[in-house]
């Protein structure tokens, strides 16, 4: 009887966030999440309890899954993908792009995220993003953008400049 | 896990690592002098594996590479070899350039690009495939092309060299030197071949996962037939002499996987190795065969063999079929042949791989005669023949020089023909040819012929003139080149560097590469060419000129006849200019000339 009500309206979930919110969320969208997918195997029922998601508030996840709504339909991620991670383009799809525009904090908690919750192409995402932000820009860039404070020493730096000459003209 | 605060610096490792991934080398380098974290991070040995790996497919031998790859990650310092290898690279581009801008010192620059081996390769390959409009694009396309045909031919002669210093080579790498002769900018050398030969056996294991359990005979068989489903059936009457059956690489990556009997035994002998069976090519005469072996003490049948009968064999012939060839058949036909049944065991045992690779040089030198004698009848009764190289893989000069070079190398040994003497008579018939190919194709294997030909004519007169002539080229090379400007005295040289044209009575097409302004030949020449008997005989301008067959002819005046100003030149001659010329200008008409340290003016 489940089957037959899953092909009108999808099933819903619940999901409870670190910050005690419950997400109602259609499953389909929910297993972009290999985590959640996986849990939601193991418990095997209907799906009525709320999962709990102890690493990821509210906020976080709303966005997270804003990203698996608009992706429900790409093809599942294959086990191994290893031979793509060598394809390093970094290009991302406009929608992506857009999406990715956030403040640093959040950028940076989509990551946490989705690597928590196993969702490889958004990870993915958001290093590609997080790595456009670092191409082409000096250390001192770099410093200032991502506010990093530089901890060497004088002599420390004059010979990392020298070490690192080889990678200059070109 | 704290939302606030929430940084780059402040995420774990493993994400650290999986965002800079995505960093090129310059931007990793960028980030280990930011800070003591990303440093610790951008110095990796994983993320310098994955940029050696992104950023170059071919790598020297001496790096071993497959085996860093395999082993554990920290036996290796990655960015070292990562910043080594961006050396290689920009040495290659460096000396290219110096190609480019001069002819002085071109052959000593070929041989030090050459001396990085695959270490040059990646390099070269980018600029094989530099965009149309580049400003020297055909010059460039061609000295990188001519460079790396230089380094895979030092890929092949060195295996054969092993071969001939009786190191085990394996067959298909013995023979895929062939390959490398012709490989031009294509996928398929030995790496190729040899992963083209895994990939086969992992196929019939996977078809058949009881292969180990089954018995000898039953194992060949299957192997015959998995071959034979595999679109491995030798080839039909018609195009048996094709060239291209010659070389396994190219019998492995084509579709149809035509060949002849001897590469289509090596292909079978390959997988049957790589699946433990053995299996050896036999030397039968006019028709390679396989024999199967089955493990020491058992018959064919996995039965306990008795220690006093013969041990048992199996001949196979993949170019037919998937059957077993009866030996009573061999013999019958042996017979027949008019060979002497004492005899008969020489030709029904284990073929030596090197006389298998000068096999195939007489294989490859009668499918190049017949393509010769093809082309002759063809065009027998017509003064102009259209250059057909351009189309035609592999490359039939190539193949021939390669045959030369595997014939001096591996040539008649002792074994075969007893005395010192009569194999360096033997060797010494291909000397000339070799010469010849090399002199007007590529000088630039000078450097070869003086390594690894040079030491057999020692001591021989033929050994003193080629010393004599590599000492002249290398003198030649390290001078400029003699200018030759316009002055009053060329005023009547009508036609510049770059002109194409078509000859007035042989209809070829042909481009101007230099010029005297009267007949320069000697005497000897002239005579036999007639030029006398010319209507404006040896005082007209004289010019030297490519020729879209690839040869290189010294041309009257008034024998040139000048394309339209519109005219696009041929494909093979575009394929050649760039010997001598930077690009096609259409607005012109002409070559952009890329020898201006030679011709100034023109």
């Amino acid at each position: 009887m489940a089957a037959t009500t899953s092909i009108e309206t999808p099933q819903k979930i619940l999901l409870t966030t670190s910050d005690n919110v419950e997400l109602k969320v259609d499953r389909d969208v929910a297993e972009r999440s290999i985590l959640i997918k996986n849990l939601l195997e193991d418990l095997g029922g209907e799906g009525t309890e709320a999962i709990p998601i102890p690493n990821v508030n509210e906020a976080v996840m709303k966005k997270v899954l804003e990203w698996c709504e608009q992706h429900r339909k790409d093809a599942p991620a294959t086990q191994d993908d290893d031979s793509d991670s060598r394809k390093k383009s970094t290009d991302i799809d406009e929608w992506d792009q857009k999406f990715m525009q956030v403040d640093q904090e959040m950028l940076f908690e989509i990551i946490l995220a989705a690597n928590y919750l196993d969702i490889k192409a958004l990870l993915d995402v958001g290093c590609k993003t997080v790595a456009n932000m670092i191409k082409g820009k000096s250390p001192d860039e770099i410093r200032k953008t991502f506010n990093i404070q530089n901890d060497f020493t004088p002599e420390e730096e004059d010979q990392i400049r020298r070490e690192n000459e080889w990678a200059e003209d070109r | 896990m704290a939302a606030k605060d929430l940084s780059l610096t402040s995420l774990p490792t493993e994400l650290l690592q999986a965002i800079f991934e995505y960093l090129p080398p310059e931007a990793l380098v960028t980030c280990s002098g930011v800070s003591r974290r990303l440093r610790a991070i951008a110095t990796l040995p994983a993320l310098w594996r994955s940029q050696c790996q992104s950023r170059f497919k071919f790598w020297h031998t001496r790096h071993h590479i497959s085996a860093k790859l395999g082993g554990p990650l920290t036996d290796t310092d990655w960015q070292s070899l990562f910043k080594e290898r961006i050396a290689a690279d920009r040495t290659t581009s460096g000396l290219l350039e110096e190609i480019l801008a001069s002819q002085k010192r071109q052959i000593a620059n070929v041989a030090e690009i050459a001396a990085l081996g695959y270490d040059a390769k990646d390099a070269l390959l980018r600029e094989c495939s530099v965009p149309n409009d580049t400003e020297d694009v055909l010059a460039r396309r061609f000295y990188a092309n001519a460079t790396l045909d230089r380094i895979h031919r030092e890929v092949a002669i060195n295996v054969w060299k092993d071969l001939a210093k009786g190191t085990a080579v394996k067959l298909e790498r013995a023979l895929a030197a062939y390959d490398m002769f012709t490989l031009g900018t294509n996928a398929g050398d030995i790496d190729d071949i040899t992963r083209f030969l895994d990939d086969l056996a992992r196929s019939l294991r996977l078809e058949n996962p009881t292969l180990g359990s089954l018995s000898t005979r039953e194992q060949a068989l299957t192997l015959a037939s998995f071959l034979r489903s595999r679109n491995y059936r030798g080839v039909s009457e018609e195009s048996y002499t094709a060239l291209r059956n010659n070389f396994i690489g190219i019998v492995l990556s084509s579709e149809d996987h035509e060949s002849l009997p001897l590469i289509s035994v090596a292909i079978y002998c390959a997988v049957a190795e790589r699946v433990g069976l053995d299996a050896r090519p036999c030397g039968y005469p006019f028709h390679v065969y396989g024999i199967v072996h089955p493990p020491k003490g058992q018959t064919l049948d996995g039965k306990l063999a008795s220690t006093t009968a013969t041990p048992e064999h199996l001949y196979i012939d993949p170019f037919r079929s998937d059957l077993a060839v009866p030996e009573e058949s061999l013999r019958t036909m042996l017979r027949q042949m008019g060979i002497h049944s004492s005899d008969h065991n020489n030709f029904l045992g284990d073929a030596s791989t090197r006389g298998l690779v000068l096999r195939t040089a007489r294989n490859i030198m009668n499918s190049v005669q017949t393509i010769r004698q093809t082309e002759e009848q063809l065009w027998a009764n017509s003064s102009f023949r259209p250059p057909s190289w351009l189309s035609a893989f592999p490359d039939m000069d190539d193949a021939f020089y390669a045959t030369l070079w595997s014939m001096l190398i591996l040539g008649p040994g002792l074994e075969e023909d007893g005395s010192v003497a009569s194999i360096t008579t033997r060797r010494r018939q291909y000397l000339p040819y070799l010469c010849d190919h090399f002199q007007q194709h590529s000088p630039w294997d000078v450097t070869l012929i003086e390594e690894h030909i040079m030491p057999m004519f020692y001591n021989l007169p033929e050994g003193r003139r080629l010393l004599h002539h590599i000492n002249s080229i290398h003198a030649a090379d390290a001078k400029p080149k003699p200018v030759s400007a316009r002055s009053e005295m060329t005023k009547k040289l009508t036609y510049k560097v770059g002109q194409v044209f078509h000859h007035r009575r042989y209809l070829y097409e042909g481009v101007i590469t230099g010029w005297d302004s009267s007949c320069a030949a000697g005497e000897e020449w002239i005579r036999h060419m007639g030029v006398d008997h010319l209507s404006g005989g040896r005082d007209q301008g004289f010019y030297h000129v490519l020729v879209a067959d690839k040869s290189m002819r010294y041309v009257a005046k008034e024998n040139i006849e000048p394309v339209l100003s519109t005219y696009e030149p041929s494909q093979s001659m575009m394929k050649l200019a760039g010997r001598y010329f930077k690009r096609w200008d259409s607005n012109q008409g002409v070559f952009v000339s890329n020898i201006r340290d030679e011709y100034p003016d023109d």
